[in-house]
């Protein structure tokens, strides 16, 4: 069986990873678009999921790890875009809360599959 | 298994029942969710896809990869019908109605129903999730209790298919996402 703790760190990724998409998303989509505290609050967000992500990597198994240094790359684009869109104005403003949803799109399709492959190896012991 | 399924539901109560209930097998540990939106085809035929977009460019574009995505479900000829017909995909934004264009020659769309019978009527609504499975049954026994249909492709044969980007998982939400127009309950 896979560890209680285990579980429910990956859920805690999962759930930072969806709440710092629904942040951007939500910003973006306002009308008038995103402003800068979105971004910078969007940027503190995304280096707490970076840091939980990394710190879940060494507890699963070798295909939920794989799927999560994939998550953290996104991620960290994700902080980058944002930093970028602090400094910025304009299309570039924009480009950057666009790059920064797809970044955070993206990592939360990585996590979400590392939440698959972590449950589809439980099921696959339990049936054993 | 991954798989992309669109439940179709003869009204769009009935679907926002269906996408929670998605949701919940999600919680449960049953299925695992990806990414989910809500398509509605009106009395006149036009679609329309729920999303938070408010930009008209935008949310053009969100039903644009959706339809795309909805075709991609509907087999090889709906391929084609959904990368010709993804710019009659509106999208319904704060319950304005988006962009819509000529739909799809009628003709077209019965080839894409015979060989998969994926077909959203005039007023009916789906839901459209991107899945990881063991088995199939919770997803299908539960949308069945809400009177819905499932139709399932492998995201491995929509990764075959000539149309696919990668880009289509962005256009659905990956929590669930109820536009505040609709009543949670």
């Amino acid at each position: 069986m896979v560890d209680t703790k285990v579980k429910e760190a990956l859920d805690h990724v999962r759930a930072g990873a969806q709440e710092l998409h629904g942040t951007i998303s939500d910003a973006a989509a306002k009308r008038g678009g995103a402003v800068k505290a979105d971004l910078e609050a969007v940027g503190q967000k995304a280096k707490a999921v970076a840091e939980s992500v990394k710190s879940s990597i060494d507890t699963q198994n070798e295909a939920a790890k794989k799927l999560l240094a994939e998550a953290a790359t996104h991620i960290e684009a994700v902080q980058k875009h944002a930093a970028e869109g602090l400094k910025s104005t304009g299309h570039a403003f924009e480009a950057s809360v666009r790059q920064t949803l797809a970044g955070a799109r993206a990592s939360v399709q990585k996590v979400s599959e590392a939440v698959a492959a972590m449950r589809s190896a439980e099921s696959t012991k339990t049936r054993k | 298994m991954h798989n992309y399924i669109a439940v179709v539901f003869d009204d769009t109560s009935k679907a926002y029942e269906g996408l929670h209930t998605l949701w919940q097998l999600d919680s449960d540990g049953e299925v695992t969710v990806h990414g989910t939106t809500v398509v509605h085809r009106d009395d006149w035929g036009q679609y329309q896809v729920d999303t938070k977009e408010t930009h008209p460019a935008l949310a053009t574009a969100v039903g644009v990869g959706v339809g795309v995505l909805l075709g991609a479900l509907a087999g090889p000829a709906g391929a084609a019908v959904g990368a010709a017909g993804g710019a009659a995909i509106g999208a319904a934004t704060g319950g304005v109605v988006g962009l819509t264009a000529d739909l799809p020659r009628a003709d077209t769309r019965d080839q894409a129903a015979v060989e998969t019978r994926f077909v959203l009527g005039a007023g009916q609504s789906a839901v459209i999730a991107d899945v990881s499975e063991d088995w199939t049954s919770p997803i299908d026994t539960r949308m069945r209790s809400l009177g819905g249909t499932v139709y399932r492709r492998s995201w491995s044969a929509l990764r075959d298919d000539a149309w696919f980007d990668d880009n289509i998982a962005s256009y659905l939400y990956p929590y669930e996402y109820i536009p505040p127009r609709y009543p949670r309950d």
